[in-house]
This record gives C-alpha cells, structure tokens and sequence, in this order.
C-alpha cells in the first residue's frame, strides 16, 4: 500500500494510447497477501520491516478510524431517530386508521368493483388516496434523505409494506412508466421490464400481503415533474373510472380496471414549502382525490443542537472539535450551508483527519469503549514500552499488547507522547513525575465537567431561543481569566467586546450568548427555575460536587416557595402593591444564588481546552488547516470540504511562482518575466482587461511579454553578428504555439468565454478578483 | 474580525466586477481583428503542440513529486469512505494515474478519460460488475453459490449498480476503483451522466478518485451527490504539467477555421450517402465553380434551378427526394441556404473554391 517514492521517474507526462480510449483497466487487483501478521514475523531485514511498519500503522489508523466514526454515525442515526419517533408515530397511527377506512368501504366483490363510479366532484371514499403531508421545513431535502429512509423503516416494522421514490423516478423524461417500474421494483424486489399495475394488483392480492397498507413515500415533491406527478395520482385513484377512458394516455400501460379497490396505496409526501406547493403542482382533478393530513418535522436547528447534544456534549468520551473547527462550521452552517450533512461529513473528514495525523490517536479507541481502566492500562503500556525504546535502542518494536492487540511502537509515536505541550505543562506542575493515569482520568473528569455546564447553560437558553450551537462556539472561546474575575460584569466586559467579532450577520446581539443565559437566569420567574434545576438534577447525575449542591439548591428554593406561600396567606389582608414587591425581591434573591452557583461552578472547574493535559489527542483544533492560511498547501478543513476551486485555481496562475519555487521567476516579484509559465503570463495579462479582451491586444502584448530578453541577452543579441531571420520567424512561431496553448488552457479550467460570432475578436473575462 | 474578512471579501469580488464593466465600457473598443494576426493552419498548430517545449520541466516535475508523500494519506481517505477530488491548474491524468498504479495495486483500477467527447457509462459499469464477480469469484466457490445469473451486458444500469452496491460476502475489502480524468468533462457534463457516476460512486464496493478543471465544476451536483454520494474530499494539486491530451478537442482560438480539416469531414459525409445524393451535391458545386463572383463570393443557386437540372440528368424524380437529400447535407452543413432579392431559396456551399474542388475530387474518386 505504501508508495514506493522513487524521485529519478516522474509520472507527469506519459502520452500513450490509452489516452483516447473512453475507459481503460490499469490493473487488476493484485492477489490477496497472506495474513499480515505471519509476514511480519518473517520479514526481518530492515526495509521489509519497514515497509510492513508502515502497513501496520495504516491499517491501525484506519481501524481506530471505523471504529471512532462507526461509534459517532451510530449517536448521529439514533438522535434523528429519536427526534422523529413522535411524529412517525402519528403517522403510523393515521396509515392504519386509513388503511381500516379504505377496508371498510371495500366492496366485496368483482361486479361492484367494475360499476362506475357517476361523478368526480363528489369522490367516493374508495376512490380517493390518503395522503399525509410531511412539511420538512427545510428547503435543502438532502438532510431528509435518512428521515425518510427511516420512516421507511419504521412503517416496515409496523407491519406495512413501503416503498421510497425520489422526485428522480418522477423525472418527464422516463414518465410514468418509470416510476412505476421503480415502485415494482421496491414491492416486489425484482426488475420488470414492463411495467403493470395489474403486476402488483396481483403480487398484492396472492401472497400473505393481503391483509397489509401500502406505503408510498416520495421525498420532495416540489421537485417531481408536475405532469408525471398528476398521472401517476390520477392512474391510482381514477382507476375505477378507467373503463370508459382507457382510450386517452393511459391505454398504453394496460391499466387493470379493479386495482383501485383491490391495491390500497396510501401516499406520504415530503414538501419544503406549505400546503399550497401541492395546488401548484398538481392539477385540480387530481387535487380532489387526495385526502391530506398534515405532520411537521422538526427544524434544522432543533437537528442540528440534538446532535451537537448527542456528539459533542454527551459522549465526551470520543475525539472532539476545537474552537476554530466549531466557529468555523457553525458560520458556515448558517450563513452559506444549512444542512445537517454538510456539518456531518466535515465531522467526519475531521476525525479522519485527525486519525491520520496525530499518532496517537489510537489511544482513542481505548477511550471510545469508555473503559478508564483499559485506558489507564494502555497508558501504563506506553511508559513500560517508551523504557524498553530507550534500552534497546531500536526503531520499533513488535508487542504483545497487554489487551491482545499486536501493538508495534514506533519512536516517534513516544516522542510526540512525550513531547505534547500539554502534557510538559501537566509534568511540570506535577513536579517532574509524569503520571500519565491521572493525566488522563483528568483529561476525561475535565471533559464531563465542561459538557455538562454547558447543558446547564443551554437548558436556561432554550427559554429565549439561544442555540446549543452558538452557546458551545462560544464555550470554546471563553478564556480562562474570565472566570478567576470574580465579578461576571468583568465577563460582560470582555464579551461585548470580543463575541461582537464572530457573530454571523444574522444575529443581532450585541452582547455574548453566555452572558445572555446569565442574564435570563436572573429574570426568570420561579417556576421556570425550578425547571431549570430539575434538569440541572438530570443533567449532573454522576458528577457528585455539582449535583450535590445543584440539590441543594432545590431544596432551598421547595423551603423559599413553602414561607412565601405562607407569607402570602398571612399578608393576603395588607395592600397587594406590597406583597408583589416583596414576592419579587424573594424571587429575584433566589435567582441571584442560583446565578452565583453556575458562576462558581464555572469558576472552579471550567478550564480553556489547551490547559487540558493531552488534549491535542482528543480536540481537533488545527488552525492552520482553516481560513487563516488560505494558500498553503497542506490539507486543510475549510478546502477539503468545500473545495473552492475558483478561487483556488486562479490563485495558481497569478502566483505560479509560489507553487513552482523557480530560480528565475521568483527574484522579480510581481513582474513578469518570459520564463514565467506560459498561462500564467496570459491569465495576468487578462487581469489588466475590462470585462472584455481584444484578442489581437492580448496576443500582442503577450509576445511582448515573452520577447523580452533580459539584459545580458539584449547585449548578447547586439554583438553576434546578424542573426539569421529564417530562425527568428521560428521563434516566432513557436510563441504563438505557446500562446495558443494557454488560450486552450484558460479555456478548459473555464475562465474565459471564446468569441462568439456576435463577438469574433474578443473573448470575455468570468472571473473577476480572486 | 473574519465575518468583516467575508463582507469585504464579497464586496471587494462585486467592486471588481464593475470595475471591469466600466474599463471595458469606457475605454474605446478596440477595433484590431484576429484575422490581423499571422493565423496558422490548424494541423500544423497540433503538430507544433506535440513538440512544443514546455518551461519549468524539472520544476513541474518537483512539485508532482512532491504529492507522493500525501499517497499514503490519499489512500487512508479513500478506505475512509470518500471519494477523492484533485483540483488545481495543470493536467492531473499523469498524476493521478501514477497514484493509482503505485498505491492502489490492491485494487483493480479503471480509468475514465472525460475529456474524450463520448463515453458509454454502461459499459463502464459492465467492466466494474465483471471485475468485482472475478475479485469475489474465490470466496463464492466456497460458498457455493448458485450460477444462475444473467450475464452483465444484459442487465440494466439499476441492476448493475445494485450489483455493485450489494452485500457480498466477503472480508469488506473487495473494491474496484473508478479513476475519472476530467470529471466535468465535454462527454460527462450532462446531469444523467452524472447522476450514474454519483450512484457509482455510492456504491459500496465501488471508490473514486476524479480530477476536475473547470473552475465551476461543483455547478455540476446537487448537495445530496456532493455530500452523500461522491462523498468528495477535494484535495488542491497545481501540477502545471500542459493539458496536452486534454486540450485536444477544444478548437485552438488562433487557427484558421481549417480548410483542410472542413474538407476531410465533408468528404467523409459525403462518401457515406449515397450516389444520386452525392451528384446532387457536385450540381451545386459545379454551378458555384462555374459562377465565380468577384469577391470571392459565389453565385448562389436558386432552388428552384437545381430541381430542374436534377430532373434532367435523372438524380430525382420529385420535389420531395430532394428535400430529403438537402436536409441531409444541411444537417451537416454541407449546404447552406439563404434567400436572394427575389425571395428565391438559394443554395450555397460554404467553402473555398479551393477547397471544393479538393473535396469533389475526393469523392469522385
């Protein structure tokens, strides 16, 4: 799997006839090693070992990898799970109240089944289609993709049969034809090449179907093609009636007349929008057989603070992200994205990322199974082995873990174990005594504690709307020395000053959200903080310092509620003006103990990640790989998800020099010089053009460009004796050739329009500024 | 201080636009014509392209190797579930061939060339299915497994990729591997073609590695195929090594319209029709050749003048017949026609006399 670098051939340029061939087979697979582990033993010279070490730590990477994401993917699925139990619930209890209504009107036999039915303004039960309405409320339908893949699945569990269609199998192009050729194919899991509803009529009533509702879901509907869309409502449901209009459009799909009655489809549809998309999008006659029942899933946000809840907060036994990584994808997620995916898969390339460079991430997979002995024992492992390193002075050894995993230490994974700046800190205020139990029982004390304040934080939030999203960016943020002041005002201070600079043009606050949630605390009526409590009760289960006194707190306030209430029976007879100050100075006395709690706590046990002994491991916080180094070439979060391929690429002609380090281009900055690549030179020459480029101009002022001999060649040039002409006009060509292949090449990456016949002598510019 | 870095940003990106609009606007048009330049053939352009020298070799090279370092972590990214990108200025085939027959050897590999103008992704997905049955062939022995499959070029696409998307049983690491040069190339830039490459993609024996050029590539998907099924992870990789191969069916900006390639194309259209359709055409280059016009333009035949010269030597027998032979050659712009002062149709052919009379010795011939 490693590649074998040899610099000496390089694999730039290679023409071959393959080259015009659509596709080709490079190789094939080559045959399956033995088990690595018989050949690691065997292998013993130096590079063999090598080159298996390597092996080894691949596929240990990609093990911790599985192993990490498998855990995070499976918290993601089951809190979007969860989140919709309720409303798929409803919808499950709807499908069999329907499916018991289109029952009960079934008419018993084939003769009743083949009467017409007389008009279709007043539609019979039997022939009208149960639709439920799912709104989505979310325009972007690619974050629904699993919430329908669930559904699917949890109407299957309750006994009906089900089948997913996309606005794709709704498509004008395959009519509708083609989405019944995919609904056959969902139902009766085989391809039919033509496609009948008589086909499932039949597949329905045989088998042990019979007695069971069938589902269709189609995800978006506002994205169906309309007129397919209005067939295929009207093919369900106008089926009685087709027996006097098998002439029109349908008579080539040989529609069987009784399947109205005989296949009970029950439709849920997906919409973004509101009602009206579906009168928009279907016709009035096919309008009137859909019986609607309306269902409303949750928001993006409310998704999105479940998982952060779910992945980030609760099961704080995983790899987490930094501050940079979490302002970063929450201002992305809610000024470009809004998608849930999108924060899902930079999760993910940030795991992987961070498996990959970080040698010792391994030890995640220790911390994920959440067994702090194993941990403790892997660490202990660590130390025995990092001893033996230093005795035997070797590269690498092979070990038998004390778990049974062969575990093969390299040097350098110990020296980065060793050389963490976290981990100097802890060892220097640990007096010099590494102990890595403790270091790492503290990493995860330290984690839970910080998780759980922010919760408590977030439950007063929920009360003015203040996402888990901003709060936990902001968390992250939060320096040290706020806490040691021992006046929040000091915090308020420094918030509206620094919070001002990241919040999203969508926000207007002008004060940080933490601050915020104190200030709720302290407005919030009585009944609402005893609420909060109760889930601060919850939320601190297992953390005995917090939860003890969050205890406390609630049987202070049972005691304060009890003498007000009798306070309030006794003063009822004195002016009421008087109680209601009273009732709220005691109120707002509460309060104030409550907030100075939550300070306190704050105080005392929320510390900033970097002081976190051996966060480097567990938070991904690389700064480099966001916006701050635009340029640079290493992989980087911010490129990796999103590419950005139009800034980038004109980055690489205006600044090929950066990228080609040359000798000669790169003395004159800014300037440029004929040996610059020939693109580079054309696509800087554009930059000096309006909106629209003289070809005649630009080819000119090319040569121009890169006839431009530098001095000592000028002088040259005037002492040799005259020069032939014939291999001037070689040159000559030669450049223009050159030329000529630049122009080609701006216009495969796209930035340039060619001359239009309208516009025979210029070519038009699309980008503009990088 | 990074939201002001956008808002900047994104006025400084419109501030630029208008500027351009208004240099263009305000400074007087230029009126030099690309004709004035020395113009070249068009197939000596190609041939001088084969051997122009390219600056920066040993710089190019340098950097293209230096990307062999991030294999290793391309391959991780890859067995992580991701389909990987490469994007920046310079061909990236060599490159990215390179990385998948040193790095890649444990899985059969098939390369898509996107810059060709066709490509039939079917049979592309037939490679994959026959690949992966071979690379599973050992373990279904074992398992016995019934033969009672239809071969693949006769199943459809949806039954292909479920194929490949399928649980089979093996270890999990049965992968063929789908290299794309230019994904948003001429021969895929359409949406079907790109929905199949997505559910390619998708599929979980199936890994991707493209190259895009196009600075507007990601127009061509939607969140769902960039996010759930390409699964991308774009890797920035200038190689600056010329787009050779690539460049190849793009019309060179500065050639003459190319007499000599017009006729190699006419010749080749004309030879497929049949007789009576071919003399049809010689009447109307015979009457353009005897009716030379000062200008270099030529006396267009009037409609009507052709039907009653084909009549007489036999090539037609109705009106109809020979609409249906100028439809054909209009369709390949053979003939062209355009209506005189008198409101007659007249026939063209849009060539050199030159170059006609090269082409009709040709097809006589």
């Amino acid at each position: 799997m490693a590649p074998s670098a040899d610099p000496e051939t390089s694999p730039s340029i290679s023409t071959s006839n393959t080259d015009l061939q659509p596709f080709f087979l490079l190789h094939k697979a080559a045959s399956r090693k033995p088990s690595s582990k018989t050949r690691r033993r065997i292998d013993l010279s130096p590079k063999a070992s090598d080159a298996s070490a390597q092996e080894y730590n691949d596929n240990s990477r990609f093990e911790t990898f599985k192993l990490l994401w498998s855990n995070t993917e499976s918290i993601i699925k089951d809190v979007l799970k969860n989140l919709n139990t309720t409303v798929f619930d409803g919808i499950d209890k709807w499908v069999h109240a329907s499916f018991d209504a289109i029952r009960a009107c079934r008419t018993p036999d084939f003769t009743t089944a083949m009467s017409m039915y007389p008009i279709p303004n007043n539609v019979p039960i039997g022939a009208q289609i149960f639709t439920a309405l799912l709104f989505t409320k979310n325009v972007e339908s690619v974050d629904d993709i699993s919430t329908f893949a669930d559904l699917g699945a949890h109407m299957r569990s309750s006994g009906c049969l089900v089948a997913n269609l996309t606005s794709i199998d709704f498509s004008a192009k395959n009519g509708v034809g083609g989405c019944l050729k995919t609904l056959l194919r969902q139902f009766l899991l085989a391809g039919i090449d033509a496609p009948e509803m008589s086909i499932l009529a039949s597949w329905y009533n045989e088998q042990e179907n019979y007695d069971k509702p069938l589902i269709v879901i189609i995800d978006d509907v506002e994205r169906c093609s309309s007129s397919v869309l209005n067939d295929f409502i009207l093919m369900l449901s106008a089926g009685l009636r087709l027996q006097y209009s098998l002439t029109c459009k349908w008579k080539n799909l040989a529609i069987d007349r009784e399947w109205v009655i005989k296949v009970p489809i029950i439709l849920v549809l997906g919409v973004a929008t509101s009602v009206d998309a579906l009168r928009n999008i279907l016709c009035s006659s096919a309008c009137l057989y859909l019986s609607v029942c309306e269902f409303n899933l949750g928001t993006p946000a409310e998704r999105m603070d479940a998982v952060i809840e779910a992945v980030l907060l609760r099961s704080c036994q995983s790899f987490n992200i930094g501050k940079h990584v979490a302002t970063f994808l929450r201002n992305y997620f809610l000024r470009h994205d809004g998608t849930l995916t999108l924060f899902v898969k930079a999760l993910k390339i940030v795991t992987a990322q961070q498996v990959f460079s970080e040698p010792l991430s391994f030890v995640l997979r220790k911390l994920v199974n959440e067994e702090g002995t194993e941990a403790r024992l892997t660490f202990l492992f660590f130390l025995f082995v990092y001893h033996l390193i230093e005795l035997l002075y070797t590269h690498y050894l092979i070990f038998q873990g004390l778990d049974g995993d062969n575990i093969l230490l390299r040097e350098p994974a110990m020296k980065r174990a060793l050389e963490l700046p976290s981990l100097q800190r802890f060892w220097e205020t640990s007096g010099n005594s590494i102990d890595w139990v403790s270091a790492l029982s503290e990493l995860k004390r330290l984690h839970q504690l910080w998780s759980s304040l922010v919760m408590c934080l977030y439950e007063i939030g929920r009360y003015r709307k203040i996402s888990l999203l901003d709060l936990y960016c902001e968390m992250l943020k939060l320096k040290q020395q706020n806490f040691g002041a021992n006046d929040l005002n000091l915090v308020e201070k420094d918030y509206s000053t620094s919070v001002h600079n990241y919040q999203s043009p969508g926000c207007l606050l002008d004060k940080g959200y933490i601050v915020r949630a104190f200030q709720m605390l302290r407005d919030l009526s009585a009944m609402e903080l005893c609420k909060i409590l109760d889930r601060w009760e919850m939320l601190t289960r297992g953390i005995e310092k917090i939860h003890e006194k969050v205890k406390e707190l609630q049987s202070q306030i049972t005691l304060e509620e009890k003498r007000s209430r009798h306070d309030l029976r006794k003063e009822s007879k004195r002016p009421t003006a008087r109680t209601y100050k009273n009732d709220k100075t005691s109120n707002s006395t509460i309060n104030e103990k409550v907030a100075s709690f939550l300070q306190s706590m704050f105080r005392e046990y929320i510390q900033t990640i970097e002081s976190i002994p051996l966060h480097e491991i567990i938070f991904f916080d690389n700064v480099d790989n966001l916006n701050t180094a635009k340029y640079c070439l290493s992989g980087q979060l911010y490129f990796a998800l999103i590419g950005d391929p139009r800034r980038r690429i004109q980055a690489d002609l205006l600044e090929s020099r950066k990228f080609l380090k040359c000798s000669c281009c790169s003395k004159n900055d800014g300037v440029l010089v004929p040996s610059m690549h020939d693109t580079s030179i054309m696509y800087t020459l554009v930059q000096e053009h309006g909106d629209l480029i003289n070809v005649h101009e630009w080819f000119h002022s090319f040569m121009a460009v890169i006839s431009n001999p530098p001095l000592q060649a000028k002088k040259k040039l005037r002492m040799s004796p005259s020069p032939k002409k014939r291999k001037d006009s070689k040159e000559a060509r030669t450049k223009t050739d050159a030329s000529i292949q630049a122009v080609t090449e701006l216009q495969i990456t796209g930035l340039l329009r060619m001359p239009t016949k309208r516009r025979p002598d210029y070519v038009q510019r699309v980008a503009f500024g990088l | 201080m990074e939201s002001n870095d956008l808002e900047e940003e994104e006025f400084g990106f419109s501030r630029n636009y208008f500027l351009a609009k208004e240099l263009c606007s305000s400074s007087k048009k230029s009126a030099r014509k690309v004709s004035d330049i020395n113009l070249v053939d068009e197939q000596e352009l190609r041939e001088a392209y084969a051997k122009l020298e390219f600056k920066h070799e040993k710089e190019i090279n340098n950097l293209v190797n230096s990307y062999r370092k991030s294999y290793a972590e391309w391959v991780f990214m890859l067995r992580c579930g991701f389909g990987l990108l490469m994007y920046g200025f310079g061909s990236k085939k060599g490159l990215i061939e390179d990385f998948a027959s040193t790095a890649l050897t444990d899985y059969s590999v098939v390369v898509i060339n996107g810059y060709l103008q066709s490509i039939n992704l079917k049979q592309v997905t037939v490679t994959l299915a026959e690949l992966l049955m071979e690379q599973l062939k050992p373990q279904r022995k074992l398992e016995n497994h019934p033969k009672n499959q239809q071969p693949f070029h006769t199943q459809s696409m949806d039954d292909l990729i479920s194929f490949l998307d399928g649980p089979h049983l093996d270890d999990g690491e049965s992968f063929v591997c789908v290299v794309v040069n230019n994904i948003d190339g001429p021969a895929l830039r359409d949406s079907e073609s790109q929905q199949y490459l997505a559910r390619l993609a998708a599929c979980s024996h199936i890994l991707m590695v493209a190259s895009t050029d196009h600075v507007n590539a990601p127009l061509l998907w939607n969140k769902k195929m960039v996010h759930t099924e390409f699964n991308w992870y774009w890797y920035h990789v200038p190689t600056y090594v010329p787009y050779k191969v690539e460049g190849i069916f793009f019309p060179p900006i500065l050639a003459h319209s190319g007499s000599a390639q017009t006729v190699k194309t006419a010749s080749i259209v004309l030879q497929s029709l049949t007789p009576n359709a071919q003399n049809v055409f010689k009447v109307v280059a015979d009457h353009q050749l005897a009716n030379p016009d000062g200008e270099g333009k030529w006396l267009r035949m009037p409609l009507n003048n052709l039907y009653t010269v084909c009549r007489e030597c036999f090539l037609v027998s109705s009106q109809i017949t020979l609409n249906a032979h100028l439809t054909e050659f209009k369709d390949h712009e053979l003939v062209k026609t355009r209506r005189n002062s008198d409101g007659e149709d007249c026939l063209y052919i849009p060539l050199t006399s030159d170059a006609l009379q090269k082409l009709i010795h040709e097809i006589s011939q």
